[in-house]
């Protein structure tokens, strides 16, 4: 029964297949140039949809409930970047600055921050100070990353001013980390010491050239403001896990009571979105390759590379997180097990608030790519999401590899689905890709083992 | 009854032919042919993973067949439906407590009792005879005070007895319990013998999976062994307790 | 120890313990949510005159229909769909085309045909295509569970909404569909805001009144056992599949009616109102009222026009505002819900 139903499906699978390569090499063969146009723009397209659905199926992989926060992270990145460029660019046609924002997102990176330094320095520190000195000095590196983050979303013209100092130290420490790493394989003892000096030194000054390379390059803020984005999007994800799903997870264990709960955060998100920048699509400024190619009759902008090569970095990056490091063991040990994870040892509540950063990092960087690439709207949010899931779905529902297979596959069968409908139904091919994906196969192109 | 199916025998109620069910590269069935005789108590035994359970999940049409031939009562079947049961005259119980846990255990019963087909079932409102038949059940399991309860907020042994009364309101001649012994207290085991009794008094047939010898040995009249998918052995219990292949299985782990 | 002392104990102790308070408080939840309710709308229609009880009645009666028939889905068969805006829009579509009087010939922009026909000749029509719509959807739908029945929802809302939007030539797109008559009633048009929110609020004692059956009846009683467990069920010989089509399709010409009415209250309709979020909207409304209770579906609703009404006194939130406000209210109270009361205010279902 169960063989010749997988059969079947196998036999669909394959006409449907051969259908939809015989339709696109007779329109290849119709006309070539354009072929090669809906290829770039599939690529491009399908590189924001692989990019969304890796971060989504990492978070679902872990804690195997749709987080619909994702949708509101990638609106949340986009917005970002036209927040922090809005006052200097089109004139300040758009431009806000809006104080119950900044002090909103300074009181939720001061609580996140809190939290981090209580969860990996404290315990470590607790033995050798007085604890009433401890949590002052924590408390106060807290209320000052809150500070910090309120100036950087009140003074945005002066981004690049802001951020070089914390750019170069950030540099200095982490070139100083990696020396170390290197050579603690190599050397031991004094002599390691010594090196660590040495490049210590060394670090120092390359974190000094690039703060004042920051310094004094203006148009680095663009690139700045996405990382600012970035880092926002992953603080409210992780505040919004550890501020509040850890609870409803103590209390249900139903993913329906999640996914409602991030429902009305999606809801309310959306919503405070439109009233702070209305709800009409606004743009982003250019950012680099906007100037566009020609490339065999095809248009191509170097911006769609880019965002190609985002994609591939962010999943390698992630491949090697999870396959090589001891993060990403416990990420794959809580996947399987959460209750058994814990027993054995892993702080589950740390791994899975990282995790949720991560998600939440890759979804403001796909909604910022896009935003670049088209504009952006409070409703962008949830619709990337469900991109995002769409994709995960067709390449296979908890399998990074099918994540970004899926991206691509989906936007190439959305760009050359609407070759000879008009472009304004693309969303609806999606969801009929999804609906036959999960009535035929529901597993995907490559099933998770 | 088929023509051509010569194996298949007035005296059994229940009969397989080399059924098989597999999950992934796991075997849990392996052309499995067994026969369970009209009316009486018959007994599945075996060790954990032996194909029990996924045997009665694939008798109710809860999982589909991958290959064989089910008889039951005379009809044989190579797709079991679930919904299908009640033309049998088969009904179950599970092994993990399966009851409608948000709905209280007067509707438990109730939904056994009511109409299947979708319109009569609209214009139907609870009638005095389901209502007598309803409180009978719930009395005769000990619940009637715990009517309009939640099924969730029962204790252990309640559920299961909640379940086995939902059995009973099913009024079938088949009846299939997954393991009905398990986890509960003397009284309770004693209550359940009792009904199971009673059935057998009716003329019904019992099927049970139990771990515990004690009880099939005073209670079954039939005793089947699976051991990894397949048949170890069947037979009347004394005869089949006795056989050498059973003993070593049963003593050698 | 005798029972007066052991009372007068335990109301002392009640007295001085707060958590206990909270406790006691929190088990007459219901009854509170409903006082409050209630007075909320007496007191706003005393403030504000019997005027605003007409003009807010009708939205309430719309926002009612659809949430006591979303109910029907959600609360009581477990089905947790965020599509429901779709029969929603194919219900006020169809009479807004069937009935629109405006000769689209002479506009320059997209043309559709004019039709004219009466109120009541195609809400009928309405609520038969929605159905129709919802029995193909549905069986599609009908293999799917849980988080991936929200993800296949999510997508028939936005598959609509872009047949609404894109599809011109039926529905002239963003430019909309306007000119929708009342409905008239012999020569009696009801014209007036009175004599329409009687209509609406019939045919939401009309709605009331089928769900109210349904729910009573056997099939009712299935609905929920399905929701539990839709495989034990199917053990006692119930084509599950055949019950989960039949409460879906009624529901979204349930849905479809509302569409219906709302085309002809508006009298003019544009994809814009058919939007995700308003689906969206509409599950929170239904969870914050309560699940697997009509009652509550009818608090919800009220509740709901209550706070977007009493939003709009707010001195320090500019009017402009209001539509987006109440859904961040709303979102944050689904939140509250999902961590204190699962089952909403009133609900006999916890998700």
């Amino acid at each position: 029964m169960i063989a010749q139903r997988i059969s079947l499906n196998n036999l669909l699978a394959v006409v449907l297949t051969l259908a939809a390569a015989a339709y696109v090499g007779w329109k290849v063969s119709q006309a070539p140039n354009q072929a090669i146009q809906f290829a770039f723009n599939g690529l491009s397209v399908g590189a924001v949809y692989a990019l969304l659905a890796i971060g989504f199926t990492l978070v679902y992989s872990t804690v195997w409930f749709f987080d619909l926060y994702y949708g509101a992270a990638a609106a949340l990145g986009a917005y970002g970047v036209f927040y922090l460029r809005s006052q200097e660019t089109l004139g300040g046609l758009y431009a806000v600055n809006n104080i119950v924002v900044n002090v909103l997102f300074a009181a939720v990176t001061a609580g996140v921050v809190a939290w981090a330094l209580h969860a990996s320095v404290y315990p470590r520190l607790r033995s050798r100070l007085q604890p009433t000195v401890l949590r002052g000095m924590l408390g106060l590196l807290a209320a000052g990353a809150g500070v910090y983050t309120g100036v950087v979303l009140t003074f945005p013209q002066e981004l690049h001013v802001i951020l070089s100092p914390v750019l170069g130290i950030g540099i200095a420490v982490g070139a100083t980390w990696f020396l170390y790493q290197a050579f603690q394989g190599l050397v031991a003892g004094r002599v390691l010491l010594a090196l660590v000096a040495v490049s210590g030194v060394a670090a120092a000054a390359l974190g000094a050239y690039c703060g004042y390379f920051v310094f004094n390059a203006p148009e680095s803020k663009l690139y700045l403001s996405w990382g600012v984005s970035c880092m926002l999007a992953g603080v409210v994800g992780l505040a919004l896990y550890r501020g509040l799903y850890v609870y409803m997870r103590e209390r249900s264990r139903s993913p329906l009571i999640m996914l409602v709960a991030s429902l009305g955060i999606l809801l309310a998100m959306t919503a405070f979105t439109s009233i702070v920048f209305e709800s009409t699509p606004r743009p982003l400024p250019e950012a680099l390759g906007s100037e566009p190619w020609t490339f065999a009759g095809a248009t191509i902008k170097g911006f769609n590379v880019f965002t190609v090569g985002v994609a591939l970095a962010g999943f390698l990056f992630l491949l090697y997180l999870l396959q090589y490091t001891s993060f990403g063991m416990a990420v794959r040990a809580i996947g399987d097990d959460e209750e058994v994870s814990k027993v054995v040892g892993i702080n589950t509540t740390t791994v899975i608030a990282a995790v949720f950063f991560i998600g939440a990092v890759y979804a403001a960087l796909a909604g910022i790519l896009s935003g670049h690439d088209t504009a952006i709207q409070p409703r962008m949010g949830l619709l990337l999401l469900l991109k995002g899931w769409i994709a995960s779905v067709v390449g296979g529902i908890g399998n990074l590899h099918g994540a970004i297979l899926g991206g691509f596959v989906l936007g190439m069968i959305e760009q050359f689905g609407i070759w000879d409908l008009a472009g304004e139904w693309r969303d609806v091919i999606s969801f009929v890709l999804l609906i036959l994906f999960l009535s035929f196969w529901p597993r995907g192109l490559l099933p998770r083992k | 009854m088929r023509p051509g199916s010569e194996q298949i025998d007035d005296h059994y109620v229940i009969q397989t032919e080399r059924i098989s069910k597999h999950f992934g590269a796991v075997r849990a069935v392996r052309k499995l042919s067994i026969s369970i005789p009209k009316r009486g108590l018959t007994s599945i035994a075996g060790p954990n993973g032996s194909g029990k359970s996924t045997l009665v999940n694939l008798l109710s049409g809860v999982l589909p067949l991958d290959g064989g031939l089910v008889v039951i009562d005379g009809t044989s079947l190579k797709v079991v439906k679930a919904h299908e049961n009640p033309v049998h005259g088969l009904t179950r119980t599970f092994q993990e407590v399966r009851l409608f846990d948000q709905v209280t255990v007067w509707n438990n019963i109730m939904v056994v009792l009511s109409e299947r087909r979708l319109f009569p079932a609209l214009l139907e409102r609870v009638n005095p005879m389901q209502r007598d038949r309803a409180r009978g059940i719930l009395e005769s399991v000990g619940l009637w005070e715990k009517k309009d309860a939640l099924a969730m907020n029962l204790s252990y042994g309640q559920r299961k007895l909640l379940e086995i009364g939902r059995a009973m309101a099913m009024e079938a001649n088949i009846y299939l319990f997954d393991e009905p012994f398990a986890g509960l207290f003397p009284e309770m085991v004693e209550k359940v013998k009792e009904i199971m009794n009673r059935m057998r008094e009716q003329g019904d047939t019992i099927v049970f999976i139990s771990h515990n010898m004690d009880i099939v040995r005073e209670l079954s009249d039939h005793l089947i062994i699976l051991d990894s998918g397949s048949l170890l052995e069947e037979g009347a219990v004394d005869d089949v307790l006795s056989r050498p292949k059973v003993i070593n299985a049963y003593l050698g782990t | 120890m005798q029972t007066d002392t052991e009372h007068r104990t335990s109301l002392l102790r009640l007295a001085g313990n707060p958590r206990e308070l909270l406790a006691a408080a929190r088990s007459n939840l219901e009854l509170w949510a409903n006082l409050l309710i209630i007075a909320w709308a007496l007191g706003f229609m005393l403030w504000q005159g019997v005027g605003f009880a007409i003009s807010v009645g009708t939205v309430f009666a719309i926002w009612a229909i659809l949430s006591v028939s979303l109910n029907l889905v959600v609360g009581f068969t477990g089905l947790l769909s965020v599509g429901h805006v779709g029969f929603f829009g194919i219900g006020a579509y169809t009479v807004a085309i069937l009935t629109s009087q405006a000769e689209y010939e002479q506009l320059r922009t997209e043309a559709i045909p004019t039709f004219g026909w009466p109120f009541f000749a195609a809400l009928p029509v309405g609520v038969l295509l929605a159905g129709l719509v919802a029995l193909a959807v549905g069986v599609v739908f009908n293999r799917f569970r849980d988080d991936i029945y929200v993800l296949v929802s999510f997508g028939f809302a936005i598959i609509s909404f872009n047949v609404f939007l894109n599809w011109r030539g039926l529905t002239r797109g963003a430019f909309g569909i306007h000119d929708i008559p009342r409905p008239q009633v012999g020569g009696w048009a009801l014209s007036g805001e009175l004599e329409f929110l009687a209509f609406v609020l019939a045919a939401l004692g009309l709605i009331v009144l089928i769900s109210w059956f349904i729910v009573t009846s056997s099939f009712g009683r299935v609905l929920t056992t399905i929701r539990e467990d839709e495989e034990a069920i199917a053990v006692f010989g119930y084509r599950t599949t055949h019950y989960k089509l039949a409460v879906w399709t009624i529901s979204a010409m349930m849905a479809g009616l509302a569409g219906g009415l709302f085309a002809s209250w508006t009298s003019f309709v544009d994809p814009n109102s058919f939007i995700l979020l308003e689906s969206m909207l509409l599950v929170a409304i239904v969870i914050l009222g309560g699940l697997a209770t009509i009652w509550g579906s009818l608090l919800g609703a009220m509740a709901f026009v209550l706070l977007e009404e009493g939003m709009r006194f707010l001195p320090f939130l500019p009017t402009i505002h209001v539509g987006q406000a109440r859904l961040v209210v709303l979102g944050i109270l689904l939140v509250l819900l999902m961590l204190f009361r699962p089952q909403g205010l009133v609900g006999r279902y916890k998700l």
